[in-house]
């Protein structure tokens, strides 16, 4: 298979798999003993959790090798994983939303992992935006690298959140805390998420390069005047 | 009384698994797109 084409390949699995997964969790698995029927949305919540601070962890790692290293390619890799991981992270707390209110009666509610996920996606969609303001491409690399490194200090706070302090939100679910019927449309989705992820931030960091090369490519010479004898390619 | 039992979820799910779809898939094909149009532009200009 042409490498060109591997992150097509790796969207259209995990959509595949994220239709097969999400089938099974709505259809097949058993609903929860209190939370019945909503518990359901648990298939996508968690895997979209999981996927969603790794592809954070990502963009800290491609942070410091891009710091490390000094190469653009790695900036361009930064800009997809960053943003994938805001894509994600916004996903995660539009839907926590609405599992939070047939459960806890609010849509929202300044809990500590509540509050620290939206800090995270405020901050990291916030370099995002910064990317935006800054025209050198050296620059851009440099600031946007320094800024994903400080802000990533917010994923372990917002993993660690609800055993640190008397939260709302329940702990992490995974495999070894929730019953074994669950697991397989868990993991399905969590596979499906993870595909998906790589393969949007492989073509987003291939639109950034491209992006950047035209930024960083010389001017076209100007257009030289009909009937001037230099379009005949006379000498002046 | 519902004895602490959630009944009737259904449009919460349905809710979330709608937004998780439009969100993902509209991501995907603005992705797709961008890239599209930036290679041809890019191939374009390319000597």
């Amino acid at each position: 298979m042409a490498q060109g084409k591997l992150p097509h390949c790796s969207v259209a699995l995990g959509a595949l798999l994220l239709a097969w997964g999400s089938v099974w969790g709505l259809f097949y698995a058993p609903a929860e003993t209190y939370m019945g029927d909503v518990q359901r949305i648990m298939y996508v919540h968690v895997p979209t959790a999981w996927n969603g601070m790794l592809a954070l962890t990502a963009a800290f790692v491609f942070a410091v090798i891009s710091l490390w290293k000094g190469g653009l390619a790695w900036d361009s890799r930064l800009e997809g994983a960053l943003e994938v991981g805001v894509v994600l992270c916004t996903l995660l707390c539009m839907q926590g939303a609405i599992w939070a209110k047939p459960t806890w009666g609010v849509w929202w509610d300044w809990d500590p992992r509540l509050t620290t996920t939206a800090v995270l996606v405020f901050a990291f969609g916030g370099i995002l935006a910064l990317r935006q303001f800054v025209d050198d491409p050296v620059k851009r690399a440099t600031w946007s690298a320094v800024a994903a490194i400080i802000a990533f200090a917010d994923v372990p706070i917002v993993y660690f959140s609800v055993r640190w302090w008397n939260s709302l939100h329940q702990v992490q679910s995974t495999p070894a805390t929730v019953s074994r019927a669950f697991h397989w449309p868990l993991r399905i989705n969590a596979f499906g998420i993870l595909f998906l992820m790589c393969g949007l931030i492989a073509l987003r960091a291939r639109l950034a390069a491209l992006r950047r090369e035209e930024e960083t490519a010389p001017p076209l010479p100007a257009a030289v005047p009909h009937g001037s004898g230099l379009a005949q390619g006379m000498v002046p | 009384m519902n004895e602490g039992v959630i009944r009737d979820g259904w449009a919460f799910v349905w809710a979330a698994y709608a937004v998780s779809a439009l969100i993902l898939t509209g991501y995907a094909t603005s992705v797709f797109l961008r890239y599209r149009s930036t290679r041809r532009k890019h191939e374009q200009v390319k000597p």
